[in-house]
């Protein structure tokens, strides 16, 4: 009777295995899938890396208020502002942020600076792989999070910036 | 008036009849949301947000317009009350921009506070928001009109208070805009204190503007360096890669003697800390060239140069001219070290006012010295010389207010038409030079009166009629009086009654004169031979010694082989030949490359007064502290360089500056009261309260000992001035003072509102601003 029951519990087991075999399968294929992520998936709101937005014009929406900063619980939000100019336009705003650090030594990804943005410029993306060796490398500068500039945009300041400088070339 | 009792939330509270219901309000911590109403200024009852419910009155009332009368019974918390605060946000709200995030008054606006305090945040109106760009009045005022609450307290400040009258308002009702005197640009004092005043973010500074925010910069109540009138200013300044930049200057506290005002060199002029010019490095001659040094090569070759010459010629072949922009430590130290250390009298400075004359017919009189605060609240002025709107600001200031608000009387003696005229009761106007026999003449002398000019003597002779019977009189002269004339004003003040000020140029001359930058005279206008210092000092060079005029002689004939120079220009100020210093050992401490600079065989950068701490005097005598706000990295001040120099020429620093008996723990042992040797410095810190000094860095030490031995200094609470206030010395009233000096050596600045010395050339929003390009003096042009 006992060996009886023991197998008994074997198959019963063995049955789950079975079954999941072909089920399909949730285990992420991080780090060797697909994409930026490298197979890991996220959930919408996961606070990750931030990321700097832009707008439809490409231009950065960060107007350099410091409240994010100011909200920031581990301090670790640096900013220099700096004003716009009718020659050299960043932000939509009459000022825009010319330095944008971000201490990730100390953030703790609480999500308190996206909260506090008044124009939505900063975001959590999903950006999570930020081990390192050497920690002034966790010191992120504004060009590490800037959201890249919209292709077609882009194309098209660079048709313009050839314009300005070698007309000839702009064709 | 009599008091009367008014109930306000159930509250008795007992105040004179007519006070106004918002002060009464005020003074028992009951809050009233106002814009329009500001202390100070007339009563406009334009914004409605100070709404009250008064019993027996129909309407709800504006709390800054109401008198307060017997019985009145007063409500301020009742739900009629905050909905008409709510109603009145929202109709300011209704066309205001979101544009806090960007706008320079977020996080110190008045509209911010009163929408999170009564509510409002949301808008009823969907109309689409009038915008118009923000314009540029001038290189310092900007105008955001959409964020303008019209409050008029700038037309105010502008007009009534500065009586500049520059801000006007177009058109009525809502249709009400703020407009500049010249259509699209002002022309004005450039003063700024319509920014300051403006409750929200209309009117911005064009140095400050867009630059930070309220909340990221550290706020440092410090003096400022450049007139002689010592508003207190509070620097904001944040982190910078070369140490930390000053970014804003304003009075963020309205506190000190100047309560709201700042002229535009003490709000906008801080720029020179960060101009492109500041020297960061020592600088050494080297083949006919000025070529970088580090610090050490440069203080070793100075203090081996000095002791070289000392011991070979003695001290009388070194001098020292001292600064007017220096602090009260550092003169005090730079004319020890002359002294003691070089064994030199030859020290001086660039003098703007005669202090030494001025304390030597001040002796044996009852007449005191006057303070900035005493100009305020004094019943008489009487103003002889001087342009005080252009060289004293905030003494022009301290009269105007006082004339509108305690209608005080202003008598002014001048040779010319000084725009000071528009609050005077009479006016004089005397020949040039005359202004002493018209002090003369005023005090009851007749026989001066034909000196004057026979208008000029009428003039003065109903002047001398009105101000008989003068009471709490204040008799202010410029440096038109100078040498033995100075005797006439001190006579005339004692004929008053009256307080009297001398006005001296420069954020710290008259500290300079009362640390004894002169050749003649120890600190407190002491004799060379006083025993005050020689008992604490040890033997000092009796002899008096050179003055800037001498030492330039002595130059110039080979006798002088080392001078030292400490923020100064008396190349350009006493007009020197060049080349009379070629053969003289000639070291500069400079924040810029002057014409001085420029011929000296070692040039070390120095800091400047917002760079450092320690304590200015301005020209009426008010001691206040002096906080390091900026950094800049290459410079040192002053003080630190005077104390390398001495010691490295091997003199024992502990001699020049008193640390005390505290960082030797002999436990009173062997030295104290009992055993005959006591450490007089020691006792005296004990009898102060104070602590022994550790670092002979520290300019607290000096000031100690400045306080011990210098008369008129040591009354001064230290407490007080830590604290940021100011405290009146006496130092002109206790000393000997000097009845012998050469007038001729008394050279006035002649700055105007938009230039500061030789500091004033390298600040760019002074020059940026058109009035500094007019020929004639701000109070020439007719006022519009
Ligand atoms: S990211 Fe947002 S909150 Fe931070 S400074 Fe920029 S606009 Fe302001
Ligand atoms: S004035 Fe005040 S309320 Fe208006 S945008 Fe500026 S900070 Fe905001
Ligand atoms: S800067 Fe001064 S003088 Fe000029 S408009 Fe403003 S308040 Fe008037
Ligand atoms: S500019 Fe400022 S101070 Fe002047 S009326 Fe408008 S809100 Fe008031
Ligand atoms: S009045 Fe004189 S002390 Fe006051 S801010 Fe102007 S320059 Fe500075
Ligand atoms: S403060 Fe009373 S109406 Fe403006």
């Amino acid at each position: 009777m006992n060996a009886i029951r023991a197998i008994g519990g074997i198959l019963k087991g063995m049955s789950v295995t079975f079954r999941e075999m072909f089920r399909p399968t949730i285990v992420e294929n991080y780090p060797d899938g697909a994409g930026p992520y490298k197979g890991a998936r996220f959930e919408p709101r996961f606070r990750g890396l931030h990321v700097l937005q832009r707008d439809e014009s490409g231009l950065e929406k960060c107007v350099a208020c410091f409240l994010c900063a100011a909200a920031c619980p581990s301090n670790c939000i640096y900013i220099e502002a700096a004003e716009n100019t009718a020659e050299r336009r960043i932000s939509g705003a009459e000022r825009y942020a010319e330095v944008y650090n971000i201490d990730y030594n100390r953030c703790i990804f609480c999500g308190f600076c996206v909260e506090a943005c008044p124009t939505d410029a900063i975001t959590h993306g999903h950006g999570f792989e930020l081990a390192t060796f050497n920690a002034s490398n966790l010191v992120y500068r504004k060009e590490q999070l800037l959201a890249p500039m919209p292709k077609e945009i882009q194309s098209a300041v660079q048709r313009e910036e050839l314009r300005a400088h070698a007309p000839e070339m702009a064709h | 008036m009599a008091d009367v009792t008014i109930t306000i939330d159930g509250n008795k509270v007992t105040a004179p009849a007519g006070t106004l219901l918002i002060e009464v309000c005020k003074s028992i911590g009951t809050e009233v949301p106002a814009f329009c109403y500001y202390p100070g200024l007339s009563l406009q009852a334009a914004c409605r947000m100070c709404l009250v419910e008064i019993e027996k009155m129909p309407k709800m009332q504006t709390a800054c317009t109401v008198p307060i009368s017997e019985g009145m019974v007063v409500h301020t918390t009742t739900d009629k009350v905050r909905q008409a605060r709510k109603s009145t946000l929202e109709f300011l709200l209704g066309n205001h921009p979101l544009d806090c995030p960007v706008c320079d008054a977020g996080g110190e606006c008045e509209l911010q506070d009163m929408t999170f305090s009564y509510g409002a945040a949301e808008s009823k109106f969907m109309e689409a928001k009038l915008h118009r760009d923000e314009q540029q009045w001038s290189p310092v005022v900007f105008f955001d009109r959409p964020r303008c609450i019209l409050c008029y307290r700038c037309v105010r400040v502008c007009g009534e208070a500065m009586d500049v009258w520059a801000l006007g308002v177009q058109n009525r009702g809502s249709a009400s805009i703020i407009a500049p005197n010249e259509g699209d640009h002002l022309e004005c004092e450039e003063c700024g204190m319509c920014i300051d005043i403006c409750p929200v973010g209309a009117l911005t500074s064009g140095a400050y503007r867009y630059k930070t925010r309220p909340w990221e910069m550290k706020h440092v109540g410090t003096t400022c360096m450049h007139c002689g009138d010592g508003c207190k200013t509070t620097l904001g300044v944040r982190r910078h890669e070369t140490g930390m930049q000053i970014v804003r200057g304003d009075n963020r506290d309205k506190s000190g003697i100047n309560g709201d005002f700042l002229c535009i060199k003490g709000r906008y002029a801080f720029d020179v800390t960060h101009s492109d010019e500041r020297l960061t490095q020592p600088l050494v001659r080297h083949e006919g060239r000025l070529t970088p040094a580090t610090w050490e090569a440069a203080l070793e070759l100075v203090a081996s140069t000095f002791k070289r010459i000392r011991d070979e010629h003695g001290g009388s072949a070194i001098g020292v001219i001292g600064s007017n922009r220096t602090t009260n430590e550092e003169n005090y130290l730079l004319q020890k070290f002359a002294r003691v250390v070089l064994g030199s009298n030859n020290i001086d400075h660039h003098r703007t006012a005669d202090f030494p004359a001025l304390a030597a017919a001040l002796k044996n009189t009852q007449v005191r010295t006057a303070g900035m605060r005493d100009v305020f609240n004094a019943k008489t002025i009487l103003l002889i010389g001087n342009n005080p709107t252009d060289q004293h600001p905030l003494l022009a200031w301290q009269i105007r207010n006082n004339v509108r608000l305690h209608k005080a009387r202003l008598f002014v003696v001048n040779a010319q038409d000084i725009k000071l005229h528009r609050q005077a009761t009479a006016f004089a106007q005397v020949p040039s030079g005359s202004e002493a026999f018209a002090a003369a003449f005023l005090a009851g002398n007749d026989s001066v009166g034909e000196s004057v000019g026979g208008d000029a003597r009428n003039a003065l002779l109903a002047m001398r009629q009105a101000l008989k019977g003068a009471e709490e009189a204040v008799v202010i002269f410029g440096s038109e009086i100078r040498g033995a004339q100075v005797k006439a004003a001190v006579n005339l003040a004692s004929a008053l009654n009256a307080k009297i000020a001398c006005l001296g140029d420069y954020a710290n001359s008259r500290g300079a004169a009362d640390m004894g930058l002169y050749p003649d005279l120890l600190p407190g206008y002491a004799q060379t031979s006083s025993e005050i210092f020689t008992g604490h000092w040890g033997a000092l060079p009796e002899q008096p010694g050179w003055n800037i005029e001498q030492m330039v002689n002595a130059a110039r004939d080979g006798q002088l082989r080392a001078l030292l120079c400490v923020g100064s220009n008396p190349v350009v100020r006493y007009n020197v030949d060049p080349f009379v210093l070629q053969k003289t050992f000639l070291v500069v401490n400079e924040m810029f490359m002057t014409e001085t600079a420029s011929l000296a065989t070692v040039v070390l950068p120095a800091a400047c007064a917002y760079e450092k701490s320690g304590t200015f005097t301005n020209t009426m005598g008010d001691l206040q502290v002096v906080k390091k706000a900026g950094d800049l990295a290459g410079t040192k001040p002053d003080f630190e360089i005077v104390i390398e120099i001495a010691d490295r020429m091997g003199f024992d620093v502990r001699k020049l500056v008193s640390l005390g008996g505290g960082t030797r723990a002999d436990m009173g042992q062997s030295r104290g009261a009992q055993t005959g040797e006591a450490d007089r410095h020691a006792v005296w810190l004990e009898a102060q309260n104070l602590e022994p000094r550790m670092t002979p860095f520290d300019p607290a030490a000096v000031l100690d000992e400045i306080q011990r031995l210098v008369p008129g200094y040591g009354e001064a609470s230290r407490l007080n001035v830590a604290a940021g206030n100011d405290e009146h010395t006496t130092a002109l009233e206790a000393g000997q003072g000097s009845a012998t000096s050469d007038p001729d050596l008394v050279v006035p600045s002649e700055d105007t509102l938009f230039t500061s010395g030789t500091l004033g050339r390298y600040s760019n929003t002074l020059h940026s601003v058109i009035e500094s390009r007019r020929k004639v003096p701000a109070d020439k042009k007719t006022p519009v």
